[in-house]
Order: structure tokens, then sequence, then C-alpha cells
């Protein structure tokens, strides 16, 4: 580890990383803190930027507006009790009441230092966890990564949207998705109906511009243009957090980040998930209970170092195995394999340097974040009024750009177009996106370690269960669907 | 400039009280039964579409059309799974069908959205300029909105031509 260090830190400390960092931190800011705007779809809408960058600035920008995104999302949610992306939605239970208590700049510090011990917390154990999971990864077999990605799709699937059965139908759609073009194995053509644009099959940042952006718009004939007006002269407390409020942040903040990381650990699941089961743990775990939903400063604590701690912690299944441990880092796995970075051990020896340098990097992206948090959050508060109605047409614009500039044709416009039409259609009939979504990332890998198992074994299934690894991941699904299961059931007959 | 702003305020008044007709009328979807035979027929359909678009050797042990056919199968018992759970629903356990509400004005609202998408997109295919549609989609968009303010329009067409400058010039996208 040590030897990639020095190198790392040469190819990580020049001004133009630097500036990509605060660039990236900045626009994921502003993106989450204006409420309908996700950081997903921020990252999709500036993913074409990266393809002509290099490794490093490249994820560096990524990583700005994946952490930032993390944070901002607390800014609306604090001020006008609208949570800027859904993982927000803990912190505004106790965010807003706190502001409405007169501590807008109080409530607003605690989120942004909660934010940055997790994100920091996070991004240490990348730092230590990445190259030893990177090792155990390298003695997993075809039918082992099989079974992994199998986990991946199963939890998804399972969490995402209100039926798991829908869900596993949606993660089928995707993996149909990744099987047009030639096949991985014999380079035969398959589902291409004779357009020979589709020979090389649908990129995936354009397909996820119509799934997840431009399906937004659409979305927009649900909802009447309503200007947020924010009160700025609320923000001007002066901000102080008493010590005895420091000590009480400490041990949520703590127990939060670790339970982010282990929640982000595990393919499929994100930052929401772990924003409430922190918020959860808190108030189990707090001497003032009574405080939780009336502006508890360890309700924010929790849920914002929870959020935060995901990030780094997504990362680790990512970068080891390729296997993205949500659906936002899961668009991040194109920019790293355009700069011919594919993950596994190889990522963590060949090109330790440049691997060490997008974790190191991931430290300083967090500390950014307090520089900008502590000098911009008035700007960034500001930004949530900004009309709908200038905001619609230049997300199309992003949209459409971004399409076109990916193979530079306007064939990919239509196919966003008609990704979008399919996401509407799919929206009204409650399909989740996000199980397509890893269903479109994990295809190619999944099939290819399907069918080399299948060949190793003379097609005999039983290659599925026939290691350590293996039969672990098997306990591993079949635990995840009964809980699943059960806790569907629970939620089922409570309703009734 | 009064006779416009007439115009403009007679037109608003129109749209409106088509927007009230439209938003009383809601259609109930039963979203679990559509959904189970849409992807049942789906299933089915791919199934057997396999043989014509996915080519293989014959001296392949596991070929190319393994994995989209085993996803086909989980498809279709899923779908099968999901139709089973609405009938016993309805008809063991005597409850309502899973039900929707699709509100119509909604969903003309969305096909006046697509319609400016599939215009903007024509109009940069046509005419081979970015810019163009760009200026349109903002157009469209800002009337969609009835957006009266003059700045907005300002603001929208310059940041329009900006993204088509950053892009043609900082990425180097020729169009």
């Amino acid at each position: 580890m040590l030897e990639y260090i020095v190198p790392a830190l040469e190819h990580l400390f020049n001004l133009e990383n630097f500036i990509w960092i605060n660039l990236g931190v900045f626009i994921g800011s502003i993106f989450a803190a204006i409420p309908g705007l996700t950081v997903i779809l921020c990252i999709i809408l500036f993913l074409p930027f990266t393809y002509k960058m290099t490794a490093i600035p490249g994820m560096m920008f990524l990583l700005g507006i994946y952490c930032a995104g993390g944070y901002g999302g607390s800014v609306s949610a604090i001020l006008i009790n609208t949570p800027g992306t859904p993982h927000a939605a803990a912190t505004m239970l106790d965010g807003h009441p706190l502001s409405q208590q007169g501590r807008t700049k109080a409530a607003l510090k605690i989120a942004l230092y909660a934010s940055t011990f997790g994100g920091i917390f996070s991004a240490l154990m990348l730092l230590f966890l990445g190259p030893q999971v990177a090792q155990v990864a390298a003695q997993l077999g075809t039918a082992e990564y099989f079974m992994v990605c199998l986990f991946g799709l199963t939890i998804i699937a399972g969490i995402s949207g209100k039926s798991m059965i829908k869900g596993v139908i949606a993660a089928c759609i995707g993996l149909l998705i990744s099987c047009i073009g030639s096949d991985p194995m014999t380079s035969y053509d398959r589902f291409t109906f004779g357009i020979s644009r589709l020979y090389l099959g649908l990129d995936l940042a354009i397909c996820l511009i119509g799934l997840f952006a431009l399906v937004e718009i659409l979305a927009k004939a649900e909802k009447k243009p309503e200007q947020l007006i924010l009160d700025t002269k609320r923000m001007n407390d002066n901000g102080v957090i008493t010590k005895e409020e420091y000590k009480r942040m400490m041990r949520p903040a703590i127990v939060s980040s670790i339970i982010g990381v282990l929640v982000g650990i595990i393919p499929g699941t994100g930052a929401s998930e772990a924003s409430w089961f922190s918020y959860d743990r808190a108030r189990a775990m707090s001497k003032h209970k009574e405080e939780f939903g009336h502006g508890s400063v360890e309700g924010i604590a929790a849920a914002e170092s929870a959020n935060n701690a995901v990030t780094g912690a997504t990362l680790i299944p990512l970068l080891t195995m390729g296997i993205p441990g949500d659906g936002t880092v899961a668009i991040m796995l194109s920019a790293l394999m355009i700069n011919g970075l594919n993950p596994g051990l190889s990522l963590f020896t060949t090109q330790g340097d440049i691997m060490y340098a997008i974790m190191i990097g991931l430290i300083f992206v967090n500390l950014f974040m307090l520089l900008q948090g502590k000098c911009l959050t008035r700007l960034f508060a500001k930004v949530v009024s900004v009309p709908q109605e200038i905001l619609t047409p230049i997300i199309v614009i992003f949209c459409f750009a971004g399409a076109y500039s990916v193979n530079k044709n306007y064939f990919d416009v239509g196919v966003a177009l008609v990704f979008a039409v399919i996401a509407w259609l799919l929206r009204k009939l409650d399909m989740p996106p996000v199980p397509i979504l890893l269903g479109m990332v994990l295809g190619n890998m999944t099939e290819t370690n399907f069918r080399r198992a299948l060949l190793i074994s003379n097609g005999s299934p039983t290659v599925f269960v026939s290691s350590i690894y293996c039969i672990i991941f098997v306990v591993l699904i079949v635990l995840a669907v009964t809980t699943l299961v059960r806790s569907r059931l629970k939620e089922a007959k409570a309703q009734a | 400039m009064n006779e416009k702003q007439n115009l403009m305020d007679k037109l608003d008044a129109r749209r409106d009280t088509i927007a009230e007709k439209l938003a009383s009328r809601e259609i109930q979807l039963p979203t679990d039964l559509i959904s189970g035979v849409f992807f049942l027929l789906l299933g089915v359909v791919g199934a057997a579409i396999i043989p014509y678009q996915v080519a293989v050797s014959e001296t392949d042990v596991i070929n190319g059309r393994a994995f989209p056919t085993l996803l086909m199968v989980v498809m279709i018992i899923c779908s099968v799974v999901v139709l089973i759970q609405e009938l016993y629903r309805v008809f063991v356990k005597k409850l309502p069908m899973t039900m929707k509400p699709v509100n119509l004005l909604v969903e003309v609202k969305a096909l006046v959205i697509l319609a400016i998408l599939i215009l903007t997109y024509l109009i940069c295919r046509i005419t081979n300029l970015f810019v163009v549609g760009a200026c349109f989609c903002c157009l469209g968009f800002l009337i969609y909105f009835r957006c009266r303010k003059p700045s907005y329009y300002v603001v929208t067409l310059m940041t329009a031509v900006l993204i088509w400058v950053a892009f043609r010039f900082g990425l180097n996208v020729g169009f």
C-alpha cells in the first residue's frame, strides 16, 4: 500500500484536480439543494464532460458531485421542510424544527459537520478496506461472481418499489437491455432487429438520460410549478453549537457512520436506507428521545453522517468487483472503464497509483465540501428558489447535448427519448427504475460469468453451489429474500 | 400591448376551461393486472423471437441464447405470480383490485411535454443545428409554463446558447 501512496499524492496534488473537485462539489451541492433535482440526475447530465478527461480529474469531479449531493439535500430539508434529495428526508424531521426555533445556521452547521465526518470516515474505510476486499475478490471464480451479481440484483429488486416481484421483472428488463448488441463471448449480434447502430449495444449513459432525467421532465406534468420562496433573514442567527451539543452529536455520528459504511458495502442499497436506519438507531440509543422530531441535534447528526458515510463504502464493491453499491456509483463505473480502469485486484496493483489517488482524493472532496459549505451555504440556500420555468428547459438541453455527445449522432437522442417514454409508462405501472439501471450495469458481468461457469461445469448448475463462497451467497440471498418478504407481509398486515 | 395582453388572457382562460374539464376525469388503472398481462406477453414474445434474433454456433454447449432465455423464463414466472396474487386478492380475499388513478389532465400535459421534446429533437436533427432546437425547447417550455416574464426568456435563451457553446467549443462536439 505504502509504495502507491507517494506516486498517488503526486498524481492528486495538482491544480486541475482541485479545480474539478471544487466544481463537482459546487454543482453537486446546488443540484441537491433544489427539490426535484437529484444527485443521480446531476451525475448523468455531467457524465459526458468526463469522457474527455483522464481518470483522476474525471472521478474527482463525479465524486465531488456525489459527496456534496449528500450534504446539499439537507439545505432545503432544513430551510423549507422539503428534502432536496430523498436521503435528506430523515434530516428534515429534526433539521426544520430546529430552524423554526431560530437556529437555522446551527442546523445547517450540524448537518455540514456530520456530513463531513461521515464522508471522511467512509473515505478512510475505502482506503483501508478496499485493497483487502479486492484480495478476497481475486479469489472468486466465475460462479461466485455470478452469485455476487445475483445477490446485488436481489437486494435492489427487493427494496426498490412496492413489490419485490415487480422489482425482479424490472431487473430482468435491465439485464435484457444489456443483451442488445454483440454477444460478449462470441460477437454474434443479438436483438438488433437489423438496425446497424445497435450492433455495439445501447450506451448506458444514453439510456440513463431517458430513464432518469427526461422522465423527470415528463413528470413535471404531475406538479404545478410552485415557486419555493426562502426567507434568507431566517439565516441570521449566530449559528453557535454548544460544547454539550458537540458531545451529544459524537456518539450518533460515529455509530451512524459505521451503519452507513455497512449499508453502503451491500450492493444495491443506498443513502436513504442508511439515513433512516441510523436515525432510528440514534433515537433508540438517545437519552433525549423526546427531542427527536422537535429539533434534536442527535437526529440531524445521525441522518447526515449516515448518508455521507455511504459514499466511500459504495465504491468498495464497485472498485473491487465492479458491482456498484448504489445506482449513482453505477454510472461512475462507465467513467472508470472509459479510461481503461477495470475493477478488480489488478486495479489496486497495476494501476495502484491512480486508484490510491482517487481514494485519497475522496478525503479531500469531503474537506472541500466542508469549506464550500461554510462559505457558500447562503448561496446554496438561495438556489432553492430558482424557478422551474428556467430549470426545466436547461435540463432538457443538457440531456439532449449529453446524449448526442456520447457517439455524436442524433440516433442516441432518439434512444434517450424512447427510454423516457418507457420509464413514464413503467412509472404508471408502479415499476421501479433502479433495478433496470442495476440490471443494465451488471448485465454483461452477470451473463459472462453465468455462461463461463456453466461451460466449465459442462452445463451442470451445481457449479453455483460448488464452493464455500457460492454457498455463503446462496445463504445471503435466501436470508435477504426471507427478510424482505416478511417485512412486506408485516406492512400488508399493518395496512389491513 | 393591451391587445396582446388580452389575447394571452383569453388563451389562458380557454386553456383553464379545458384543463378544468380534464382534471375532473380520472381513469382507474388496474396496475398489477396490466403489469402481469403485459410482461407475460413480453416474456412469451421475447422467448419466441430469440431463435430469430440471436445467432448461435451449433457447437456451443452454452450459447448466446441461454441467458436471454433464462431471463424470459424468470419474467414469465414473475408475471404469472403477479397475476395469481391479483386474482387471489379479488376472488379469494374478496378485496378490490389494485388500482391506480390516472388523471387525464396529467396525461395530456405529459403528452404536450413529450411533443415539445420530440419537436426539439426533430428540429435539431433536420436543421443539424443544435442551438436552434435548444432555443425552440426554451420557448416551448416557457410557453407551456405560461411564463410572462421577459427576463426569464432572456436568461433561459442565453443559458441555452451558453450550453451549446460549452459543448461545441469546450468539448468539441460538432452540432
